[in-house]
């Protein structure tokens, strides 16, 4: 038995030399893309934050910025602010996920669609809300004569709290949909009362999901610029720290050590979601749950539940309201004055957003595409890594990236210096910078695709192209289809990465918003966020419309 | 033309799949390859198909090495037991799709498709769309689909395994019958004794990726090679030789250390009060029923075609049809 070890050489898999040039460009061009706009701008983070003021490399940029007093403030306002926020979202999040999957609920659709609002805009559209209710000038205040503390800690976690629900009830809900009836027919059969059984059985199915959305909630917020320049107030946290250090005072190094304080604690969460995941799992073939009627925990949930939905339903009408208003709150008489805006570059950002989000979503859903063709292709060691690889950037704040982008790209005269203040700097920084949840979309869809109608494609005969024209895409089209307008709807709102981007000469809508809010034009600052929300809106009608006409033409066959 | 498989291996990493695998499939032969799930059935099929590679040995067909030759242009048909239709076309796209493939002219087509169609007993289906379909008739557009290019080779995985028995059994004599009449040489995967046995002209045992026996359905079921195929296909009771000896049965000169493998229709049973063997349980199957006995300390099988006229506990004596059993490698 103790033969030589030999070198096999495997036969029998003659790949025509298109297809292996194929199979290269695939990989390839997206690696090369991780490479220059994700991998090189973080590691040159890195590296600025070890460059001294006086030209040594050490962690002279560490000692000083940890030796400010206020910086350690900072550091537990951030973990505060963002600490609560999960909270808030998580447990809100799963009242909503379970009321809306697990219990009759009267008016879904109102809950649903109040869950849409806070997706449709920038995140600061929230505390543009907020204030308008609560703050100086609020609505309430000029009605009722009493002025709540809105400004600070308390208006950031509403503020965030309200744009990071939504994700967290999506995720929960995700959760909730894949338990199997079958466990909760057994326990009632055992006699198990329906607490017991949402103890025993549903709380354990969802930790994973908990977790997940916590996670979630907390990264989305804790480098959230929007809400923090607008209600922050004097509560000074990681974001606006970092914004203030390198826009405020030139300080790009400074910066840098900052981004990467920020990106401990994003890290660390994402490292612990990893390892939590890895030890979930979901059944095949379960039988979904049906909902039920119980009133003593329908009431209270229904009542939760439907009240958020006001509320997040109030805010963002206010914002549309106010749109229309004189001069909030004291003429409130209506007026289109507020659209007919001039100032702050006028329309000109609404259009670069646009613009910029259709090559995001062109190029990302391209690049996104070739890559899980390619991972899929390759023997599972190096796919585990490219996996890995395209997910990392959600651990990367926004606003490291947007920096990251600063430091790298804003220099003259070598080659990616001619990027700065593009459009296409733009549209790549907030490609990669929602890269990771772009990419699990287009995974689930892949591994649509049957492995053995490619390899019938190849038995009769026919080759890659023949393999992607008739196996791959016509399955994989309504998968192409969301990845590009979520992409295109993100690439609409996001403004922590984007506000180190924007020059005197290009500028997007979210910005905008927060300029004009900060120049005193709160109401044209909500008639320009209308605008936005209205882009969005579009484009998510634009969506469904596709995927029902695509679902028209039924293709649903035996597929698993 | 003649398919020649020698001392073909397969590694993953350092896994062998495959061990020293010979074979050939001579024409218009059908072959069956026999074995449970990780046998390497599969693994072979998919190497043949040129959808796996392999690492020693040699496959010709018709004298030329496959193994410069890519699946591409191997020109086979390959039939998945997920039927693997193209969702987006409709039963005849589905059949003329490798016709396309080779730039026929649309008339000849059509033609085709149409004879196909005919072939497989789906004239009026010729417009649905995959989901439209049952199974049974999905499976049928998928050999219709693998027949039309004119196949040098079918290469069959599993292709009623998805089916509920009725379909299953129509289906299997329907290719059967289609592969005679088309003389095509065909090598089936399947895990399914009967399947193995009703259709094979060939049946290739495999076990642990190797070739176990190579034999006529008939070969294979009364004179198994080795345990493993007495065990796997039928059932067998296993006797070292100082049991066999009580029946009054010894091995060939020369052979020693084998088990003899006795089929439970060979052995008969009578109720004996002073009988020395006790009936264990009677399994019923409606057109026979299975005993167990204990037997000196053995469990020996055996088949009554008739209702049992013993119960469970009786004592009974056993004896053997005249020339049962085989003696096998262990």
């Amino acid at each position: 038995m103790s033969k030589p070890v030999e070198k096999r050489i495997p036969r029998g898999l003659d790949q025509p030399i298109g297809e292996r040039l194929f199979q290269h460009v695939v990989l390839l061009v997206p690696l090369a893309g991780l490479a220059l706009f994700f991998l090189y701008p973080l590691a040159i983070v890195v590296w600025r934050s070890f460059q001294q003021r006086d030209g040594a490399v050490g962690v002279g940029n560490y000692r000083e910025i940890l030796a400010l007093d206020h910086l350690w403030g900072v550091v537990s306002n951030s973990l505060v602010m963002s600490g609560l926020t999960a909270l808030i979202s998580v447990s809100l999040g799963l009242v909503i996920a379970y009321a809306l999957n697990r219990t009759k609920m009267p008016l879904r659709w109102l809950v649903s669609l109040a869950l849409i609002l806070p997706l449709l805009a920038p995140s600061l559209v929230q505390a543009l809300g907020l204030i308008f209710m609560f703050g100086r000038n609020g609505l309430v205040t000029y009605l009722t004569g009493i002025e709540m503390q809105i400004y600070g800690l308390p208006g950031l976690v509403i503020a965030n709290s309200m744009y990071a629900l939504p994700q967290a009830v999506m995720i929960m809900a995700v959760a909730l949909r894949h338990a199997d009836r079958r466990q909760y027919d057994a326990a009632l059969v055992l006699g198990a009362s329906p607490w017991r059984r949402f103890v025993d059985i549903t709380l354990p199915a969802l930790r994973f999901g908990i977790l997940s959305a916590a996670f979630v909630c907390f990264t989305v917020t804790i480098t959230d610029f929007g809400n923090a320049a607008v209600i922050g107030g004097n509560y000074r946290v990681l974001a606006s720290e970092i914004y203030a250090q390198v826009v405020g005072q030139m300080n790009f190094n400074m910066g840098a050590v900052v981004g990467i304080l920020l990106l401990i604690p994003t890290l660390l969460a994402f490292y612990l979601e990893k390892v939590a995941a890895q030890r979930g799992g979901t059944g095949e073939g379960a039988i979904p749950v049906e909902p039920d009627r119980w009133a003593p925990r329908d009431i209270p949930l229904w009542l939760a539940a439907h009240l958020t939905a006001l509320f997040l339903i109030a805010i963002v009408a206010v914002v549309v309201f106010a749109s229309f208003v004189q001069l909030w709150p004291y003429k409130m008489s209506l007026t289109l004055k507020n659209y007919n805006i001039t100032t702050q570059g006028g329309y000109d950002p609404l259009w670069t957003s646009l613009y910029a989000s259709l090559i995001t979503a062109a190029f990302g859903t391209l690049m996104l595409f070739a890559l899980v063709l390619a991972q899929r292709k390759m023997p599972r060691s190096s796919a585990r890594l490219v996996y890995l690889l395209a997910i990392i950037p959600v651990g990367v704040p926004g606003l490291v990236l947007g920096l990251s982008y600063v430091l790298s790209f804003n220099v003259k005269p070598v080659f990616p210096g001619i990027l700065y203040g593009s459009v296409l700097l733009i549209a790549f920084c907030n490609f990669y910078h929602y890269h990771s949840q772009g990419f699990l979309t287009m995974v689930t869809g892949i591994r649509n695709v049957p492995k053995q109608l490619e390899e019938t494609v190849t038995t009769i005969g026919g080759g890659t192209w023949a393999s992607l024209r008739d196996a791959i895409i016509p399955i994989m089209v309504p998968t192409l289809i969301s990845v590009f307008f979520f992409l295109f709807m993100r690439g609409m709102v996001t403004l922590s990465a984007v506000i180190f981007l924007i020059t005197p000469k290009l500028s997007v809508g979210a910005v905008s918003v927060m300029r004009l809010d900060q120049a005193g034009s709160s109401t044209q600052a909500a008639a320009f966020s209308v605008l936005i929300m209205l882009t969005v809106l579009v484009a998510m009608g634009l969506l469904r419309a596709i995927l029902r006409l695509q679902e028209a033409f039924p293709k649903r066959g035996a597929w698993h | 033309m003649t398919l020649d498989i020698r001392g073909l291996s397969k590694f993953y990493g350092t896994w062998q799949a495959l061990k020293e695998i010979d074979l050939s499939v001579g024409e218009s032969e059908f072959v069956c390859l026999l074995g449970p799930s990780g046998c390497g059935k599969t693994t072979l099929l998919r190497v043949v198909a040129g959808l796996e590679s392999f690492e020693g040995g040699e496959m010709t067909l018709g004298g030329r090495d496959l193994a410069t030759i890519g699946a591409r242009d191997r020109g086979f048909g390959i039939v998945f037991q997920s039927y693997s239709l193209f969702p987006q076309m409709t039963a005849a796209q589905n059949i003329g799709y490798g016709l396309k493939l080779r730039k026929r002219p649309q008339a000849e087509i059509s033609a085709r498709v149409e004879e196909l169609l005919a072939l497989v007993g789906l004239e009026e289906f010729a417009g649905r769309l995959p989901w439209q379909l049952s199974g049974g008739q999905q499976q049928r557009v998928a050999i219709a689909r693998a027949l039309a290019v004119e196949p040098a080779l079918l290469l069959l995985d599993e292709p009623l395994s998805a089916l509920d028995a009725r379909v299953r059994a129509g289906l299997r004599s329907e290719i059967r019958q289609m592969q005679k009449r088309l003389g095509i040489p065909t090598i089936m995967v399947t895990h399914d004794q009967e399947e193995a046995l009703t259709m094979a002209d060939k049946v290739v045992c495999m076990s642990a990726g190797r070739i176990e026996q190579i034999g006529s359905p008939a070969d294979i079921y009364t004179r198994p090679a080795t345990r493993f195929v007495a065990d796997f296909v039928g059932s067998s009771t296993l006797l070292p030789e100082e049991r066999a000896a009580g029946f009054g049965i010894v091995p060939p000169a020369g052979q020693s250390g084998r088990l003899f493998a006795l089929r439970p229709e060979d052995v008969l049973v009578r109720p004996d009060a002073t009988g020395p063997g006790r009936v264990r349980s009677i399994t019923f199957l409606g057109n026979v029923s299975r005993v167990e006995i204990d037997w000196q300390g053995d469990v020996i099988l055996a088949e009554t075609h008739r209702l049992p006229d013993f119960t469970e506990g009786a004592p009974v004596t056993l004896s053997l049809q005249p020339g049962a059993g085989v003696w096998v490698a262990p």
